[in-house]
């Protein structure tokens, strides 16, 4: 068991090496920042407001610049190396190819963990310019985009576990979408009359994670702190669902014929 | 130093007319096909051609994001509306602002700036002497009342909008009501209210509402104020009970009654009420009862007030 774990750590802290080496993330960050800096710009255009403008346009940077990350990035480091060959030396050394998968992940995760930090400081930084500062509304909204991100990795660990990296990042980025429609499928499943259309959308959105519950953008940006229990119910459901798509993972990958 | 070739199959020289020339052909013909082109609405700005309850699940997460573009949208439209224009010539204005507004609210309904900003924006005085817009403002607002009722400029912003422009006292008092009971609200709004509900008839409503200001006021003052409008309310009773007793008397003799004491006279009064500032009721000049002690509470027919101007 404490080989898994090591070779699980060694893993990671190599993905996070190679990661920090990545021109796309620099390149997805960059532009998180650019877009988070000019919300002071279009900030301008309004009566008031001022802070829910940049905060609604760095809420919204932090979550699609994150997303991209997640999603390319990690269907990369998975489906990439099936793809290029490269996992092959890896796992030539005994490493378990669940510790292979789970030390991806791991170092993913805490580079998305830093990216959304980096945002945030950014954001935090161009609140103060503009004489506000972050709320604790806002500050859960945030650890609630970087949970999305966290599912949305898994995810693309998932998908990149049993096909190519094209169709592994089409899903995933499908995935998103999806997910933050979910709400409007449930609403359409209560009034649909067939029952073959209830039944086909319940599964659905049963299977499928809804997103919407880690969209707390809209409080904070309305100043107005979530209800009760909530970010906590929400984050359960975020690490529950994360872990589930990686023991699928870990279980497809673990079986597949990598020739 | 090795010559470097020109990497294209012509010369140089060519090349840098070739480009001269499409760069002239394309600056000549930019103002010319935007003259050519057919001509814009009425505004430039409106909302999107899918309706709210499809744009909704597809903001995919950002609809505060969109809702604050709508919103920006319509702070563009106000600032580009003319003064002194007739209520026709503003039409097309008034319409973007309330379906902007509109979109923005639907999309997001906590959005309290958005609900401000059209109870401030929306309605418009007209050249012609009208006011344009305040009808879907008051509908805006009244969403905005049901979605953040912990805004106090929210049910504010519609109280003053039905007391200022509509004349409608009675849903004003109960909105100013709101806006007094929610957090952060000044002080004077909930006196403002007993105002507007006197003004109505609707003493039941402000004399309950006095009742439980005075008793939840936490300072000396602010319990007095309250005390004080309580005797207000009770002259504004008693002078529309004297009001009710003239008018009987009217009807029956077809004559104004000459003083308040042929009023118990003639039965149609059991007694003068003492006027409780001090002072005491009397007739006016017009025939109609009034106190020497204090001023009637009311919030119609002061300067500026455009009730009985026409509402669009």
């Amino acid at each position: 068991m404490s080989e898994f774990f090591r070779a699980l750590r060694i893993i990671a802290a190599n993905t996070m090496r190679e990661l920090i080496r990545n021109k796309l993330l620099y390149n997805l960050l960059f532009f998180a920042v650019l877009l988070i800096s000019s919300s002071m710009f279009v900030a301008q255009l309004t009566i008031g407001q001022w802070d829910r403008i940049i905060l609604d346009m760095g809420l919204a940077a932090i979550e699609l610049s994150g997303t991209l990350i997640a999603v390319l990035i990690g269907v990369g480091l998975l489906a990439g190396e099936i793809e290029r060959k490269t996992v092959f030396p890896t796992l030539a050394k005994s490493v378990p190819r669940s510790a292979f998968l789970l030390g991806r992940y791991a170092g993913l995760l805490s580079m998305l963990a830093i990216n959304v930090l980096i945002m945030m400081v950014a954001l935090a930084v161009v609140l103060r310019a503009a004489d506000y500062s972050l709320s604790a509304t806002v500050v859960q909204a945030a650890f609630l985009i970087f949970l999305e991100l966290a599912v949305l990795a898994a995810a693309a660990m998932f998908f990149g576990s049993f096909t190519t990296p094209v169709l592994a990042s089409a899903f995933s980025l499908a995935l998103f979408l999806i997910g933050h429609l979910l709400g409007d499928l449930k609403l359409f499943r209560e009034r649909s009359s067939s029952g073959l259309a209830k039944t086909l959308t319940g599964v659905i959105y049963q299977v499928l994670p809804d997103l919407e519950l880690f969209n707390l953008k809209s409080q904070a940006a309305n100043e107005l702190l979530p209800p009760a229990g909530f970010t906590g119910t929400a984050t359960l459901y975020g690490i529950a669902y994360a872990a589930l798509l990686l023991l699928l993972a870990a279980g497809v990958f673990s079986r597949r014929d990598l020739k | 130093m090795a010559r470097v070739s020109f990497p294209l199959p012509f010369s140089r020289a060519a090349f840098i007319a070739a480009v001269a020339l499409c760069a002239t052909t394309a600056a000549v013909l930019r103002p010319r096909a935007q003259l050519l082109r057919s001509p814009p609405g009425a505004t430039q700005f409106d909302i999107p051609a899918l309706p709210v309850e499809v744009s909704r699940p597809f903001s995919f997460g950002l609809r505060s994001l969109v809702a604050d573009l709508m919103f920006i949208q319509a702070i563009q439209v106000l600032g580009g509306i003319k003064k002194f224009r007739t209520a026709a010539d503003g039409a097309s204005d008034d319409r973007a602002l309330d379906r902007l507004l509109t979109y923005s609210t639907d999309l997001d309904p906590k959005f309290a700036g958005a609900y401000r900003f059209a109870g401030n924006a929306m309605p418009r005085h007209t050249l012609d002497e009208k006011v344009t817009n305040v009808l879907q403002a008051e509908a805006i607002l009244k969403k905005g009342v049901r979605e953040r009722p912990d805004d106090w400029r929210v049910p504010f912003e519609l109280g003053f909008l039905q007391s200022y422009y509509l004349g409608r006292f009675d849903e004003a008092a109960r909105n100013l009501a709101l806006a007094a009971h929610a957090q952060g609200s000044p002080a004077y709004l909930g006196l403002l209210a007993t105002r507007a509900a006197a003004d109505a008839g609707d003493l039941d409503f402000a004399d309950r509402m006095a009742t439980v200001m005075a008793a939840e006021a936490t300072e000396e003052s602010t319990r007095a104020e309250w005390e004080q409008r309580l005797v207000d309310l009770r002259m504004e009773r008693d002078l529309r009970g004297l009001e009710a007793a003239v008018a009987r008397y009217q009807k029956r003799s077809g004559i104004k009654p000459p003083s308040l004491e042929a009023l118990v006279k003639s039965g149609d009064l059991l007694r003068i009420p003492l006027e409780p500032h001090g002072g005491r009721y009397q007739l006016g000049p017009d025939g109609a009862p009034l106190s020497t002690g204090a001023a009637r509470l009311r919030i119609s027919g002061r300067r500026g007030t455009t009730a009985g101007l026409e509402v669009k």
